[in-house]
Order: C-alpha cells, then structure tokens, then sequence
C-alpha cells in the first residue's frame, strides 16, 4: 500500500474530474467520517495491488499495521488499474460519484433491467437527462427513483438527444450495479 | 399664437367730491374714536401709490396706456353713435347681456359691435379648434372652417376699417398697432386660405388635387403657428385622399401608349398625389430634425404612418418613427411606441411587410446604440402577433396540390392517349390551360393578400431578427456584467451596470418562447446561465451586475423555454436550480420584488416534474429557514411550495421526523450544512425541520395553521390540498384573531401608559388646587393689610 505518485494522482483525478466537475474539491476535502479519532482527518487515495482505495487517514493508519500481502482491501475501492496501465474506475465508486455527480441521467423502469445488464442507454429508454451535457462527460445513471445504478460516457450532448431517434445510443456503458453478480470473483 | 395681450383697464372712478362736501355723521366718528387703535392703517397708506394702482394699469408705459385709453374712448363714442343713430325697438326684444356685462339690444341690423367684441375672442377659439382638427369628424371640421371663415372675414373687414378711422394722431404708436394688426391679418388670411383649400381637396380631390402644391407651399413660412396648422391640414387631407392600394407610377413605355381620358386623368391624379406626398414627407424628415417642430413633426408621421401603412413611401415612415422610439421626450416616445404596437397587431392592413421592416430597424437600432436604449422600444415585440398554424397546414396543401396535379397528369395521359388522334384538339386544349395559368397568376400578382408561402417568410424573417435582437442583448447583459469585475475590481460590488432592455427582452422570450429554433436553444440556455449567476469555476467572481429579481427572472424564462419546447424529452435544469437556491439567501423582501420570487418558486418547484431526492429535501429545508426569516406574504408562499415539495417527494417526510441523521438516505453528507452552495451537498436529509414548530407560533393565523398542518401530518396522512384552498388561505387575514394575540401581548404595556396619564392628571389638578389655595391665603392677607391701613388712615 502506498500513496499515489504524480502520474497515478492525474490518471485518477481525470477520471474523476468527468463525473464530478468542479466537486472534485469535495471529495478531496472531505471530513472523514470514519474511525475512532476526535479530529476528523481528511480522506486520502491509496494504491494497492493495482487497485485504488479511497479511504480516511485513521483507518489507513490503522492499517499499516498489517503486512502488505495479508491486506485484502481498506475504506472503498473506486478503481483499479489494468494490465494495460490505464486506470479504471469500478463500480465501487458508484456512491461516490452519485453524490458529486454534475451530469445526471435518469431510465426510464423498462430500460432499467436492460441497462443493469451492461447495454448502453438509449434514447427510447432516457426519461430525463441533465441539461448541458456535453458528449464525453461522465454521467451518472439512476433509476426514476432516484437509486443510482451505475455510470458511463454521454455518447451525445443533450441538444442533440433531442433530435436523435429513439434507438440511438445516449449514454455509453462503463459499469453499472448489476456487475457485482456478474463478475464477483473480479472485484 | 395670435392671442392679443388683453389689457385690463381699471374701472371707472367713483366722481370726485371735494372733501368739504362730505358730512360726516357723530356716530361715525364715535366709532372712529373708539377705535382709534385700528384705525392706524390709513395714516400709512400712499396715496399715491394707490392712484397710480387704480387709476392706471401697472407696468404700463404711459404713451401705450394713452393709446389704450383712447381707443376705449373711441369705441364708447362709436358706440354710442350708433345706439343713438339705430332705431332701436326697446320694446320689441329684451337686451341681452354679454359676458363682460354690457347691454345689447336687438336692432334692425346686426350690430357689428357684438361683432367686434367677439372677434378677438373667435381669434383664440379658431386656433384652438384648427388644432384640434385631427380629430373632428368631417362633418363638424367642415362646419368649423365655415364658421371661422367667415368671422375672420368679418373680422378682417373691420380692422380695416378701424385702423383707416383711427388716423395718424400718434404716429409711432399707430405703426406698432397697424404692425400687429397687419400680422394677424395675414395670419387669418393664411389661415383662411388653408381651410379653403383643404375643404375643396376634401370635397373633390380629383378636379383640385393640384392644390395640393398650393397647400405645400403655405407650409414654407416665417410664423410657426402657419407652417404647423399647414402641416396639421395636410395631414387630415392626404390621410382622407390617399387610396387603399399602392400607387404604381406608370412606366416610360406605358406613358408612350395612347390612353383614354379617364385613364390620363387618374394618371396626373395620381402622379401628383405622389409628387406631393413625397413632397410632404421630406417636409416632416426635415422639420424633424428641428427641435421646435420635432413633436408635431413626428405626430404627422406616427398618424400617417397608423392611417395609411400599405402606401409609397411608408419605409420612410417607419425609420422615421423607429429613429424615435426612444426618444427621451416622454410624449413622443409613447406615440412611436404606440404607432408600432398598431401596426404590428393590424397586420391586415398592409400583408406583414411593414412588420419585418420595423422589426428590422429596430433591431439595427438596438445594434448601432449597444442596447442603452429606454425599454419602451423593445417591449413594442410584445404585441407581434405570430400565426402558429402556418407552418403546419402548409406542407398538407402542397402535398393535395401535388396529388391533385398527378391526378391531373393522369387523367391528361389518358385523354391524349384516347385524343391522339385529334391533335388539333389537343393543341387547343393545352393553349386553354396555358391561359388559364397565366390568368391565375396575374391575379395571385394583382390581389392584395399575399398567399401564405410569403407570409410564411416574412413571419420566419421577423421571427429571426426579434431573437436576433434578444440575443444581442443578452450577449450585451453578459459582457458588459462580466467584463465589469474585471477592470474595476474595487467598485465591482457597488456599480451596477444597468441593463434597461433585460427586463423586456426575458419577457418577450418568455412569451415567444415556443417558436424558438432548436438550434438556438443551446445557446441560449448558456446565456440565462450566466446571467443567472452561474460561474464554470469555483475561482470565479460571481457577476454582482444584475439584482436578484432580474436573476430570478432568468430563471423562470429558461424553464418555460424547456417546458414549451420539450415534450419528447425531459431535462433537468440542474445549475439553475443551483442558483435558486442561493438566491433564495440573496433576497431581501424591500429591495427585490416578491412576486418574481413567487413566480420563481411556482415554475420551478411546483411545475417541475420530478426532484432529486436530496435536491428537494435542501430546498424544503431552505425554504423553511427562508419562512421564518421573512414576513407572511415571503412566509406563505415558501410555506405553500414546502408543503407541494413534501406531498411530491415522500422520502424527504424524513425531515419531519424527531431524529437527525437521516438514517440510509442521507448520502455521504452527514451533517447539515446550512451555507453549502449546492443543494446536493447540503445534507438536507440529516436535519430536523424545527423551523415548522416555531413557524406554528406565527402571528398571522394562516401561516401558523400551515405550518402546524405541515408538521402534524406525517408519511401517508399527506392528501392533496387543491390549490384554490391554499389561495384562499392565504387571502384570509382573520383579523379578530390577530387583534385578539396582539391584544394578549400589548394589554400590559397599555396598562402602564394609562396609570402614567392618570398619575400625570392626578398631580396636575393637585398643584392647580395649591396654587388656588396660596392665592387665596395672600388674598386674605392683602385685604387685611388694607384694612388696618384704612383703620391706621
């Protein structure tokens, strides 16, 4: 385990920096709210084993005291690199992005069940979306009930979902919820 | 104005009496004895100045004042020759008194002095009713010009002869008066000569159009009351003679060709009519520009322009009016507003054509002035009418064209397929059809109506430069807001840059913002945006240019974009609700205008479909702190819009629970923040809404019976209030019971001050009673004192 360097830093922040715009600044600076400590701390990235763990200072110092090949996994992991060496976010961090997200999109119910299966949105099936999303913004899936459901790539801005037809793709997808029972062994 | 300067006279003296004659009686000078104090005055009075007050009319030269007096005299001696040289029949006719209290009788003639003495008068009402000319019907102005013509011929007639009796006794004084007499002379005269001429125009305008030069030239003239009564009948004559269609003048190769009389006739009528209507137009453009004709100048054209909109010239009229639009003479302003505004809703009159031109100048107007220009000339938009149903009905007609002509081209074939053999027939047949389209088309080219295709065109024109003018000066709004902080950062908080058009131009594209192009939305919405008060980055100075009432209205506008525009998808207006929820902070109930706040709430909270769970938990949250920082009327309305955002979103029922925390819902926030800027990170869902049981303890009675409502019902207890209850709850001001509350509380106060009136009063009668008692007591001892003195004496 051991914190981000420059590269991986920027990698991270990039990805996250599509979801949330300008709220980056919040999950930076962020009061934990986790471990026993009197002074919140302040919630810091971690890499370990190709994966990214997003996770208070108390908790991160507490686990030092476990040896590196024992540690499964501390606080949350949002991503993990690929053997490519591109960094990736995961479905882990969907709770984090929900709650900074800039870029909205809500399905409608019937297309709920197509998307957790890992299709792309599409425009049939979109029931709101954020006004001025721009293509290649990350957006944030929900439910009409607000639940979110996982996230990808807007394929379009909102001006042109408006004159797309119903079968063209609006959002890409990059991980949605339904992927904890399919590839549990992976995460 | 012609108006004499009316000298009056003082009346006539009492005769002298030589103070010997006076008795004087005892009893008055009793009086004067007995009041000699008052009396004071007369030993201070100037007898002087008092003779010269009453016998002689102040600030007068003497030699005018002796020219007056004889006049006076000549006419009483006039006068009263001819009273003596008529035979009057007292007994035939009772006298009539005049208005200055002189005695008429009825002679045999008739007296030519009544005349003269309701000359001068006639003189004043003659150009007080030329003025108000324009608006007489035809008949009464021709009653009019009748009447005053003859009495100013009368008139004239004895003037002359006045000043020929009057004869050269003061010379000096003479010329002034024969100057001033002359004057008006030939102001009557010209006035004369004007109704003569318009009433033979009015009368027959084909046989004495060549008048009309005559009436022109009047109009070039050193008195200024002539050339405006000139233009004033000029107007009233072209607007009665000008024809309801265009006059074409007729080209060099028709003026070639031999026509009948008649045909010649109406040619000269109306290539003259023409010459000089463009004659009087350039008139007006130039009078325009002189600032002692500019109003009457403008008046002309806003009339013609209102009366006779399809005729020549009328662009020129239209930059006329345009060119004042704004003009900062109020009178002026509100005539060009409200010219435009007739023509813009009177499209029938002229086909629309007159439409695009006006919208077009105006919009080069807001262009060449940078959008500083008073927001009367925007807000004229307003009354554009737009027919909707064009577009749509079009395309279905082509098409039945279309089909009609296949139909046509079938049933063609067949018959030459059938006809092949008579050619000659066919040959005919195709010549009739060829005619026959021609014919049709002279006539879609002669009739007035433009088909629709044009108006179609003419409508996307209009259409295109009214946003065109809109966006501008959003875009103007945005720099000039934006630039500000930038190059004065010092005084950036406290000058603010005035947008005068802002407030029209968000209305107009409230109102058409149905027809907006698709393409434009994008646009536009990025422009409300920033006006709005939304900044990409965090860094950036928020612009302070615009209050918040004008922020709001973005706002609004934006969503009733969305909402007219979208019916095939639904958007979520994220960043301005963002910026709702700040300036909910930002309002203070003076300084802005709470019914753009209610508005606002209303658009976007109540209409709005759907909310974001934690959105709308920040916003009822922030509401109710909002409530209980503000009056009722700020109160209710928040409190109502709470009230819908609960019924709406069940999970944020939360918020009425007893414990903070919010359990699961509420998201990685887990405490309140009552000053985030974004409502999604407010953690609304943590809080308690307190604010409701304090609220119940509000003095206005409908407010604490909502928000005990609000608090008291819980999860599925909710029902649907209907607005209508809400409204009328909110009208409902039951005063008794404010009275009663406010009564509980002040009934102590009032209890003090009347024990603090009455103590006063106690302690004044009792000192009233001392001092009655010591000046009894000193009393006594005076009268004591006396008496042992008298004793003593």
């Amino acid at each position: 385990m051991r914190p981000l360097d420059e590269k991986e830093t920027t990698a991270v922040f990039e990805k996250l920096f599509k979801f949330t715009g300008p709220n980056l600044k919040h999950i930076v600076e962020r009061l934990a709210t986790e471990g026993p400590d009197e002074a919140p701390g302040r919630y810091c990235f971690r890499l370990h084993k190709n994966r990214v763990y997003y996770a208070s200072e108390s908790i991160i110092r507490r686990a030092t005291n476990i040896s590196r090949d024992r540690l499964v996994s501390i606080g949350t992991c949002i991503g993990k690199y690929t053997n490519s060496g591109f960094f990736r976010l995961t479905i882990q961090s969907l709770d984090l992005l929900a709650a900074h997200a800039r870029h909205k999109v809500w399905l409608k119910p019937t297309a709920e069940l197509s998307f957790l299966y890992g299709n792309a949105v599409l425009k049939g099936g979109l029931a709101r979306i954020t006004d001025n999303t721009h293509a290649g913004d990350g957006v944030v899936v929900y439910s009409m009930s607000d639940v979110p459901l996982g996230f990808g790539v807007a394929a379009r801005s909102t001006q042109d979902c408006r004159k797309a037809d119903a079968n063209a793709i609006v959002v890409n997808h990059q991980a949605d919820v339904g992927e904890y029972l399919r590839n549990e062994e992976e995460l | 104005m012609g108006k004499k300067k009316k000298v009056i006279l003082p009346p006539q003296l009492p005769p002298d009496i030589p103070d010997e004659e006076i008795e004087v009686s005892e009893e008055d000078l009793d009086f004067v004895n007995k009041n000699i104090e008052y009396a004071g005055f007369l030993s201070k009075l100037d007898a002087n100045l008092i003779n010269r007050h009453v016998t002689r009319v102040a600030d007068y030269k003497e030699d005018e004042l002796e020219a007056l007096y004889e006049k006076k005299k000549r006419k009483a001696s006039l006068k009263k020759s001819k009273e003596e040289g008529l035979q009057v029949d007292r007994v035939d006719a009772l006298p009539i008194k005049t208005l200055e209290g002189e005695l008429c009788y009825r002679t045999v003639e008739e007296s030519k002095i009544a005349h003269k003495e309701s000359g001068s008068a006639s003189e004043v009402k003659d150009t007080d009713s030329d003025k108000g000319l324009v608006k007489l019907t035809k008949a009464e102005r021709r009653q009019k010009l009748k009447k005053s013509k003859k009495e100013a011929k009368r008139k004239a007639k004895e003037e002359v002869k006045e000043t020929v009796a009057e004869g050269g006794l003061h010379s000096d004084v003479l010329a002034k008066v024969e100057e001033d007499l002359s004057a008006q002379d030939l102001f009557a005269r010209k006035k004369i000569k004007l109704a003569e001429v318009g009433m033979a125009l009015l009368e027959d305008p084909e046989s004495n159009i060549k008048s009309l030069k005559e009436l022109l030239h009047i109009c070039i003239d050193e008195d200024h009351n002539i050339i405006k009564l000139g233009l004033m009948s000029l107007l009233a004559v072209f607007k009665d003679i000008i024809p309801g269609y265009r006059i074409r003048l007729p080209t060099e190769k028709e003026l070639e060709m031999k026509v009948s009389k008649d045909v010649q006739k109406t040619r000269f009528y109306e290539s003259t009519l023409l010459n000089s209507y463009k004659a009087y137009l350039l008139k007006l453009m130039a009078f325009e520009k002189d600032p002692s004709f500019h109003c009457i100048a403008v008046r002309c054209m806003c009339i013609l322009l209102d009366a006779v909109p399809h005729f020549n010239f009328r662009e020129n009229l239209v930059a006329a009016v345009v060119r004042n639009i704004s003009s900062s003479d109020d009178v002026v302003r509100k005539l060009c507003c409200e010219t435009i505004r007739s023509v813009f809703t009177n499209e029938g009159k002229h086909g629309g054509q007159v439409n695009f031109e006006a919208v077009r100048l105006i919009a080069e107007l807001v262009k060449a002035h940078d959008c500083q220009l008073h927001p009367d000339s925007i807000e004229v938009f307003l009354s554009l009418v737009f027919d909707e149903d064009l577009g749509k009905s079009e395309p279905k007609e082509e098409k039945k064209e279309k089909l009609s002509k296949k139909k046509k081209r079938k049933q063609h074939l067949e018959q030459s397929n059938q006809l092949l053999v008579s050619e000659g027939k066919r040959r005919k047949h195709e010549l009739m059809t060829k005619t026959r389209e021609e014919l049709s088309a002279d006539l879609k080219s002669v009739s007035f109506a433009p088909d629709s295709d044009e108006r179609r065109r003419t409508q996307s024109e209009i259409l295109s430069a009214v946003f065109g003018t809109y966006f501008r000066i959003l875009k103007h709004c945005m720099n000039t807001s934006f630039q500000r902080p930038m190059l004065n950062d010092i005084s950036s908080s406290i000058g603010l840059v005035h947008h005068p058009l802002l407030g029209p131009c968000l209305l107009g594209l409230g109102k058409f913002s149905h027809l907006i192009d698709l393409d434009f939305m994008g646009d536009l919405m990025h422009c409300l945006k920033k006006l709005a008060g939304h900044s990409d980055s965090d860094n950036d100075n928020p612009s302070v240019s615009l209050t918040v009432s004008e922020k709001l209205q973005c706002c609004i506008v934006a969503f009733r974009v969305m909402r007219n525009n979208l019916d095939a998808l639904n958007v979520d207006l994220q960043e301005f609700f963002v910026q709702l929820y700040n300036l909910l902070l930002e309002y203070r109930p003076f300084r802005d205008r709470g019914d753009v706040l209610a508005e606002a709430l209303k658009t976007m909270l109540w209409e709005g479909k759907q909310h974001d769970m934690h959105r709308a938990a920040a916003f009822v949250k922030r509401l109710a702190t909002f409530a209980l920082s503000f009056g009722s009327a700020e109160g209710m309305a928040a409190l109502v819009t709470l009230k819908h955002l609960l019924l709406r979103n069940s999970k944020c029922r939360n918020l009425l629970e007893n414990d903070p925390g919010g359990g699961s819902l509420s998201g990685l926030v887990v405490k309140y923040k009552a000053d985030a800027t974004d409502p999604h990170l407010s953690g609304a869902l943590a809080s308690v809404l307190w604010e409701l049981s304090l609220l119940s303890k509000h003095y206005n009675p409908s407010i604490s019976g909502m928000a005990s409502s609000i608090s008291s019902k819980r999860g599925s207890e909710f029902v649907i209030i209907d607005a209508e209850k809400v409204r009328s709850l909110e009208s409902e001001m039951d005063e008794d019971v404010i009275e009663r509350k406010f009564e509980e509380h002040f009934i102590v106060l009032r209890d003090i001050e009347e024990n603090e009136k009455l103590r006063l009063e106690l302690n004044k009668t009792s000192s009233a009673l001392r001092l009655y008692e010591e000046y009894k007591q000193q009393r006594k001892l005076k009268q004591k004192r006396k008496q042992k003195k008298q004793n003593g004496g």
